[in-house]
């Protein structure tokens, strides 16, 4: 986490752009951003503004957002809940797409169908994401007008209407993202589907549903499972453009817009707590290999 | 029983009719280009900034329907004496801050302070300032010590704005927004919401509104400024009806919002203008010649159909300020706008002993019009002879860049027709382009210190001339701007800072 520490704040500052020039606006002078650095500390030294930095890490403290006049923690905890639960929603719908099919298309290697879903597994990973989105939101807010277009309720909004705001990113996301799992998941069965286990478990008499989701689909799901943490990693990270079109006020969103502000605080707490969530979300899929395959031991 | 009680509401209907009527009440929603970056409206000059705390905080003067001042904390236009040194501003009476404090003159003092200290265009006025003082509860005084007109408009501006807070809340940053606004903050999410409730104790002034000015009458419940930075997304919100209004939405999308049930377009005409500034202080553009070769070069009319499509989006005008405003005037203009001869402007080029060094324009894809006209005038700066070094960059970097006149020769940005002329950035000499030359400081000084307004558009015509002498800045054209609102919302103006008082749903 030092090295992160370190590498994330020598790029957010050696990036272009200033936020004192961005929060005063277009018309300020140079003499009113050169006052606002002052004061924001940003014409101190690089190594002071780092142990500065470093020091408050230390005592558990991320800093004060340049833009939000708040501390970053609680910008940062504010955001958690739409990423969270969109990212749920997203590897829900992936893993509810990806692994069903995949698994047929595996069973029923070079039919029709296994054609079909891997032709469209490839279209929806070639897909850009903010792309399917717009056309989401034109055909079911927009033409049927079922969801709403953006953001995540207005004030007092109650949790179902927020998460009906999450309908459409989620589809978005989990579509595009179901791609690589069902990849993932036909590769994988494909491989244990010749094992002599699996012929084992037929010549037994077993059924096929049984033989299929037991013994060929149990030992074909840590590949899968890796996948899918890493895609899970990845969107809670925040799934910026996503959130962008959409307009949610996520982790991702708050990144962009720290990012375009540079607004360092926010930009360096952000990118730590995802590093953090990335290790934890590894960890919790290596924990997982324990109980799907006993093989495994650390 | 129940017919006294009819009559008895009758007769409060009656009483309370006008009352009534204007408490339409209502909730609205106004998807804006992103979250502001403060709610300090005197420390940023975004326009986002403005277009939400206009809201919530006044200034003491602002601008009618004709871009004239017009008292809005102030009783009325303020006595002006001693030669233009003196301005003695009366108070309105009876007006409470959001705190529920009354407005003093020692509110206006402390903020008229802070904004001399935090506001860049306070900056501007504070050299000239001698002193602001309480004459008594009601009456303000500014002592300047060499007459400067342009400080009325200064006064009114929305934008790094003198606005009046209550002396104890002169925090920087701001810990609180307290204005007397007919809005007040009630919520902010940032990247969520911005919600604004209707200030039930505003006393609007009498009569009807007029432009910024006259009555602001506080009819809707609640404003929520809602940011969808993703331009697509907003044009989409639009039509589906998600949205009241839908502020900037990209011209291509005007045929798709045309004839909709759930949203009409709003065309503000014109709004604003593209502007090439040229580094005057140092590289290629410091040579005036160079500068003329690359106003000789370019052909606007290109341009701006590259930028923004359709005809009925822009319109080719060399003058500052476009016809309708008393300052458009046509002087320093004719045989330098929309000229596109490379010959004139390699002759021009020869003169200037152009080294063949690159010329850097900086730009951002962050405002498309600026990217797809900077893409056309490289090709008409190259066919001159320049040699074309186009750096696209993110606005924040821009905006550091030129900064640092070692970095760039021009770069591109935008303006609304301020109602000010001297409220240009590019006038200052401190504002990057650094222009500063005899004739600018002659033109420029003679416009801003006279305050006779009859006089004042003959010195703008002179500064205009020298500002096509010497090619500080280029200005494209004209351009408009397109939101949408919805069909229910009335009262609706349009306006490049738009606002909602006065605004009401209709039943």
């Amino acid at each position: 986490m030092f090295v992160v520490v370190t590498i994330v704040f020598i790029i957010v500052r050696i990036a272009p752009g200033d936020p004192a020039a961005v929060m005063l606006g277009p018309d300020a002078t140079p003499q009113d951003v050169a006052a606002l650095r002052t004061r924001l500390g940003l014409d101190q030294p690089l190594v002071v503004q780092y142990a500065i930095f470093f020091g408050q890490l230390l005592r558990g403290d991320l800093g004060e957002s340049i833009f939000l006049n708040r501390p970053v923690l609680s910008a940062l905890a504010d955001r958690a809940e739409p990423t969270f639960f969109l990212t749920l929603f997203s590897i829900l719908i992936a893993g509810m797409i990806a692994i069903p099919v995949g698994i047929l298309s595996a069973y029923w290697r070079g039919s029709l169908f296994d054609q079909v879903s891997t032709t469209l597994a490839m279209l929806a990973a070639s897909v850009p994401s903010f792309w399917l989105g717009l056309l989401l939101i034109q055909f079911f807010a927009v033409r049927l007008g079922i969801f709403p277009v953006s953001g995540y309720g207005g004030p007092g909004a109650g949790l179902g209407t927020r998460l009906m705001h999450l309908v459409l990113p989620a589809l978005s996301l989990g579509v595009v993202s179901s791609a690589l799992i069902l990849r993932f998941t036909r590769a994988s069965m494909l491989d244990v589907l010749n094992d002599d286990y699996v012929r084992t478990a037929r010549s037994k008499g077993m059924g096929e549903m049984r033989v299929v989701m037991k013994h060929a689909f149990k030992n074909a799901l840590i590949p899968v499972l890796t996948v899918i943490g890493l895609t899970a990693a990845l969107l809670i990270s925040g799934a910026v453009v996503t959130e962008t079109v959409f307009g949610l006020p996520g982790v991702g969103s708050l990144v962009v817009s720290a990012v375009l502000r540079r607004d360092y605080p926010v930009i360096q707490g952000a990118l730590l707590i995802v590093a953090a969530l990335y290790v934890l979300i590894n960890f919790l899929i290596d924990m997982l290999y324990l109980l799907v395959d006993p093989r495994v031991r650390y | 029983m129940r017919m006294r009680e009819a009559l008895l509401s009758g007769v409060v209907a009656l009483v309370a009719g006008p009352a009534l009527a204007q408490s339409g009440g209502g909730v609205i929603n106004v998807a804006t280009i992103g979250e502001p970056p403060t709610l300090d409206p005197m420390v940023s000059t975004a326009d986002l900034v403005g277009i939400v705390t206009q809201h919530f905080f006044e200034t003491l003067f602002t601008f009618d329907k004709d871009w004239k001042v017009t008292p809005l904390l102030a009783a009325s236009m303020p006595e002006i004496t001693d030669g233009g040194k003196v301005y003695t501003i009366k108070l309105r009476q009876g007006v409470t801050f959001h705190d529920g404090s009354d407005m003093t003159s020692e509110d206006v003092v402390a903020s008229l302070k802070r904004w001399m200290e935090q506001a860049s265009r306070g900056k501007q006025v504070a050299g000239n300032v001698d002193k602001v003082e309480a004459v008594d509860p009601t009456t303000v005084r500014i002592t300047l010590k060499t007459p400067y007109a342009p400080l009325l408009a200064l006064l009114a501006f929305n934008n790094s704005a003198a606005v009046i807070m209550p002396s104890e809340k002169m925090d920087v940053p701001m810990k609180e927004p307290v204005g007397t606004g007919p809005y007040k903050l009630k919520e902010r999410k940032p990247d969520q919401y911005i919600q604004l409730v209707r200030n039930d104790a505003y006393k609007p002034l009498d009569g009807e509104g007029n432009g910024y000015g006259g009555a602001r009458k506080p009819i809707l419940d609640e404003i929520r400024f809602v940011p969808v930075p993703d331009p697509n997304t907003r044009v989409e919100g639009a039509i589906s009806g998600q949205f009241d209004y839908v502020d900037s939405l990209p011209v291509e999308s005007y045929d798709r919002i045309k004839n909709l049930e759930t949203s009409k377009p709003v065309i503000l005409k014109p709004f604003g203008w593209p502007v090439f500034v040229m580094n005057t202080k140092q590289g290629v553009m410091a040579n005036v010649d160079a500068r003329m070769a690359v106003r000789m070069a370019l052909s606007m009319e290109d341009m701006l159909a590259a930028a923004f499509g359709n005809p009925e989006f822009y319109a080719l005008d060399g003058a500052m300020y476009p016809k309708g405003y008393v300052w458009h005037t046509e002087a320093g203009v004719e045989g330098r706008y929309n000229v596109a001869d490379p010959d004139k402007a390699k002759a021009l080029l020869k003169k200037a002993n152009y080294d063949n060094g690159p010329l850097r324009i900086l730009t951002s894809r962050q405002y498309e019009f600026h990217y797809k006209m900077a893409q056309v005038a490289a090709e008409y700066l190259k066919q001159a002879g320049f040699k074309v070094d186009l750096q696209v960059v993110d606005w924040a970097t821009l905006t550091q860049r030129r900064g640092d006149p070692a970095l760039w020769d021009i770069y591109i940005t935008h303006s609304p027709f301020l109602p000010e002329p001297a409220l240009i950035g590019q006038l200052s000499e401190s504002s990057p382009g650094w222009w500063s030359t005899p004739a600018r400081k002659k033109a420029v000084d003679a416009f801003n210190t006279e305050s006779d307004l009859s006089k004042r558009p003959a010195l703008w015509a002179e500064v205009q001339k020298v500002i096509y002498d010497e090619t500080p800045s280029i200005k494209i054209g004209d351009f408009n701007a397109l939101s949408a609102q919805s069909p229910k919302l009335e009262g609706v103006v349009p306006a490049p800072w738009p606002y909602f008082w006065n605004v009401s749903i209709k039943k």
